[in-house]
């Protein structure tokens, strides 16, 4: 019973990933507001997001390997550790000089994909049955919609409209983390002290 | 202001309420494994949300499949299951469980239990059916992935020391890159795959099946924890390793590489079944990690050093061929000794379905051993003599082919059951394994 005496609470461990997304998200955005060869001045800030991306997959294993109280929880845990880590080791690579083509970008816009897909594919309910089936849904059509910011990055490694949504994306995807409070009514009922919890 | 929203955030943290996931059984009653001196009367399971009871939400069966329990039914606030049971008589018994969720999912699961005796893990369960030949093909990938991974780092340390040229470093991180991963997805399989065989559920009710039992309940799955942790912290080192261009990781890698190998070791045959010892446990580690080394080196050679590297082929090969010797010797020393152990008697190779299995990767064995020696004594001294390495290559394709075939067989006797050993004193109440 080694695992169960260390596991931590499900509610900590997605405000602990809540955080590392908003600070990714805020890293995009100061990289956006000051500019790629502003950022680029000091060697160190251009390891920062995709370092943090990559340290949030290798973090996402234990909570892979922690939480198994379902399987379908353990895949999706799983394919968000190795995306995570795969879009971070793509980032780092372009970032170093390892990689050199800017398609590179197209494994962010992948890793999205996969995430989005994972989120959807492990909620059976539709959007309104309950705040955790809308916090799955939006979350998985938020990482869906928005793989296009990467893809644009892509090919248009300069354009502003897609360096901002992919900035905004992981905003929004850190506050939809922060609301993951209970099984409440879609908005209502933000915690175990607002009373018995809506089915 | 600033304070004040500070405070928030913070209180925001510290004031957890429930998981949006679904329901999660957090205590049952009689616990899991636990042996009991009385039959007990009900069957309680505890939730941490409101449940609703399903019909057959609670079975019990006896060694021979048949459901005791009578009809349960939700109590206290919906979030637990209470089902009576008539008297037990002694024996192990297995739980069946399944409850509608607040969140609409069914959530399954299975434990076990004993009256008077020691209750089985839960990959004994009543229905569960053991290891399949998936299971096996999912094992070789796994021991395929281990030697990719931690033998071809060593390799990179310990035979190809030094720099290496560019397209012989692409090729290196390419192969040991497969190798992790192959690792880590072949490791989640195998968890699964055993996770179906306990739960026994069809896949659609399997997607919420509780596999916590398996993961913290049996030696295979707290070593598919460890294990799996690990090679997730390998991966990024030898990653880092690239990304950086420095040894140190790769040393670090290697090391812990070697380390978590040994999980395998103390969750298997040596470390569970009946006369094991530290000593077995340690033999079953020598051997793995042997193999793992000496598989790993072949490929390296074959397919990193001959296409990518031909100026470091006659050093690496002498090099590869000096530690291949020493790989060997310690592999047939400790798996002799292991199958002594596990075999007591002679004509348990040809009476027993584990002594086959063993006997076709004797053959195997011999056949890479021959096609080793025949490198050892005809090839080292011509290239020393020579310099000449020619058509080496396809023979090292071909020995490291007979080497993975090995595997094979390694993988397919890890999940048999060896034959039972010869009683010789008072019976003990031992507690079965199937690992």
């Amino acid at each position: 019973m080694i695992v169960a005496g260390i596991e931590p609470q499900a509610e900590m461990v997605h405000w602990w990933f809540a955080t590392g997304v908003l600070i990714l998200g805020l890293l995009f955005v100061a990289e956006t507001i000051v500019g790629k060869e502003v950022w680029a001045r000091r060697p160190w800030r251009r390891y920062l997001w995709p370092g943090t991306l990559f340290l949030l997959g290798v973090l996402m294993w234990p909570v892979m390997a922690l939480y198994t109280n379902s399987m379908i929880h353990m895949v999706a845990h799983g394919s968000w550790a190795q995306v995570l880590m795969l879009s971070g080791a793509a980032e780092l690579g372009v970032a170093r000089g390892k990689l050199h083509s800017q398609y590179w970008r197209l494994t962010t816009a992948a890793a999205m994909l996969v995430s989005g897909t994972a989120f959807l594919v492990h909620e059976q309910n539709g959007w309104y049955f309950a705040r955790a089936a809308f916090l799955h849904h939006a979350l998985g059509w938020t990482l869906i919609g928005a793989s296009v910011f990467p893809i644009a990055q892509a090919i248009r490694p300069r354009s502003l409209v897609a360096a901002t949504g992919f900035a905004c994306t992981f905003l929004v995807i850190a506050v939809l983390l922060y609301s993951d409070r209970d099984t409440a009514a879609i908005f209502g009922h933000f915690s175990q002290f607002a009373g018995l919890p809506h089915r | 202001m600033k304070r004040a929203l500070l405070l928030a955030v913070l209180g925001a943290l510290v004031l957890p309420a429930s998981a949006f996931a679904h329901a999660s059984l957090r205590k049952e009653s009689p616990g899991f494994r636990q042996r009991l001196a009385a039959p007990p009367r009900q069957i309680v399971l505890q939730f941490d949300q409101t449940v609703d009871a399903l019909p057959k939400a609670i079975q019990v069966f006896t060694p021979r499949g048949t459901n005791v329990a009578e009809t349960p039914h939700a109590v206290q606030s919906a979030r637990e299951l209470v089902v009576s049971l008539p008297r037990l008589p002694k024996g192990p018994y297995t739980v069946r469980w399944q409850a509608l969720s607040n969140d609409g999912h069914i959530v399954s699961g299975v434990y076990t239990f004993g009256v008077g005796v020691p209750a089985p893990p839960v990959t004994d369960a009543v229905g569960a059916q053991g290891p399949t030949r998936t299971e096996d093909l999912v094992r070789w990938l796994y021991f395929l992935g281990l030697a990719l991974a931690v033998g071809g780092v060593g390799f990179r340390l310990l035979v190809a020391r030094g720099p290496i040229p560019p397209r012989a470093q692409k090729r290196f991180f390419w192969v040991t890159g497969i190798g992790i991963v192959v690792v880590l997805e072949s490791g989640i399989a195998g968890f699964l795959l055993r996770g179906e065989d306990f739960l026994q559920l069809p896949f659609s009710r399997f997607l919420y099946g509780d596999l916590s039992p398996l993961a913290t309940g049996t030696r295979f799955g707290q070593t598919f924890v460890i294990m799996e942790l690990g090679f997730a912290l390998i991966a990024a080192l030898i990653y880092l390793a690239w990304l950086t261009d420095r040894s140190a990781f790769l040393w670090v890698s290697f090391a812990l590489g070697l380390v978590f190998v040994s999980g395998l070791s103390l969750s298997g045959h040596s470390a569970a079944d009946a006369g094991h010892s530290w000593l077995s446990e340690l033999a079953d580690w020598v051997h793995l990690s042997s193999a793992t080394l000496w598989v790993g080196g072949l490929v390296q050679l074959a397919v990193v050093v001959w296409p990518g590297w031909p100026e470091l082929r006659r050093t690496a090969f002498l090099r590869f061929s000096r530690l291949a010797t020493v790989l060997i010797a310690l592999i047939l020393g400790a798996g002799t000794y292991l199958s002594i152990l596990r075999l007591p008697h002679v004509h348990d190779l040809w009476t027993t379905g584990y002594g086959h299995v063993l006997l076709v990767k004797l053959g195997l064995v011999v056949l890479a051993l021959a096609w080793g020696a025949a490198h050892h004594f005809l090839a080292v001294p011509r290239i020393e003599r020579d310099g000449v390495v020619g058509a080496l290559g396809r023979t090292l394709v071909a020995e490291s082919a007979v080497a993975m075939s090995v595997l094979l067989l390694a993988a397919v006797l890890t999940d048999s059951k060896p034959p039972p050993q010869p009683v010789t004193k008072t019976p003990v109440a031992a507690v079965s394994t199937r690992r």
